[in-house]
């Protein structure tokens, strides 16, 4: 992420915790931000407003995972990377079989992860409480 | 103000777990806001952002 993207993005956050103080405020980045930069901003934003931080959540999508882990390694390990949550998502598509040779591919890589459907609901009530 | 971050490559279901979260606190009176990049724009229409009384900003090439 370059220095002028991030400081429109810690730029538009104190405008809107300023002017709207919402809730929630939900980033939705390009798939080429990586969690480590997401962290760097919210640490910069915080420099003069106050925010509370996280979670950072990385969605692996779970019926490309194979493709993207072999053609885009690192750029999906620097979404893993740092990650609070880790999900595998869109998992009503996959086998049994297919989502357990996904855990062993990222056995090394994270601490943790799990399946993730908004499809028939699998996984969203533990992003909501870790959200709580 | 709590800012939670969504990341994944495109097509990972990012818009559509954001969606499904606005949608579950809204029903608890919590507010939102989203940040989006503009790959993802198209996917708030109008009637889902004016239902659940969302903020919508977009970023360039974030």
């Amino acid at each position: 992420m370059g220095c002028s993207l991030a400081s429109s993005l810690v730029a538009l956050k104190k405008r809107l915790k300023r002017n709207l103080d919402p809730d929630l405020l939900f980033i939705e980045p390009s798939e080429m931000v990586v969690t480590r930069e997401l962290r760097d901003v919210a640490s910069m934003g915080l420099r003069d407003i106050h925010y509370e931080t996280g979670p950072f959540i990385t969605l692996l999508d779970g019926p490309l995972f194979e493709f993207l882990w072999s053609e885009r390694k690192a750029l999906l390990l620097g979404h893993v990377k740092d990650a609070d949550l880790v999900a595998v998502s869109r998992v009503d598509l996959l086998e049994d079989h297919e989502l357990k040779h996904i855990g062993n591919l990222l056995k090394d890589h994270c601490h943790g992860w799990i399946p993730l459907s908004t499809h028939n609901g699998t996984g969203v009530t533990e992003v909501v409480n870790l959200m709580a | 103000m709590r800012v939670v971050s969504v990341s994944g490559t495109r097509g990972s279901g990012k818009t559509t777990l954001i969606r499904e979260l606005i949608a579950h606190f809204n029903t608890r009176n919590k507010n939102s806001a989203v940040i989006v990049n503009e790959e993802g724009q198209a996917v708030y229409d109008a009637d889902f952002v004016l239902s659940h009384d969302i903020t919508l900003e977009y970023i360039r090439g974030g």
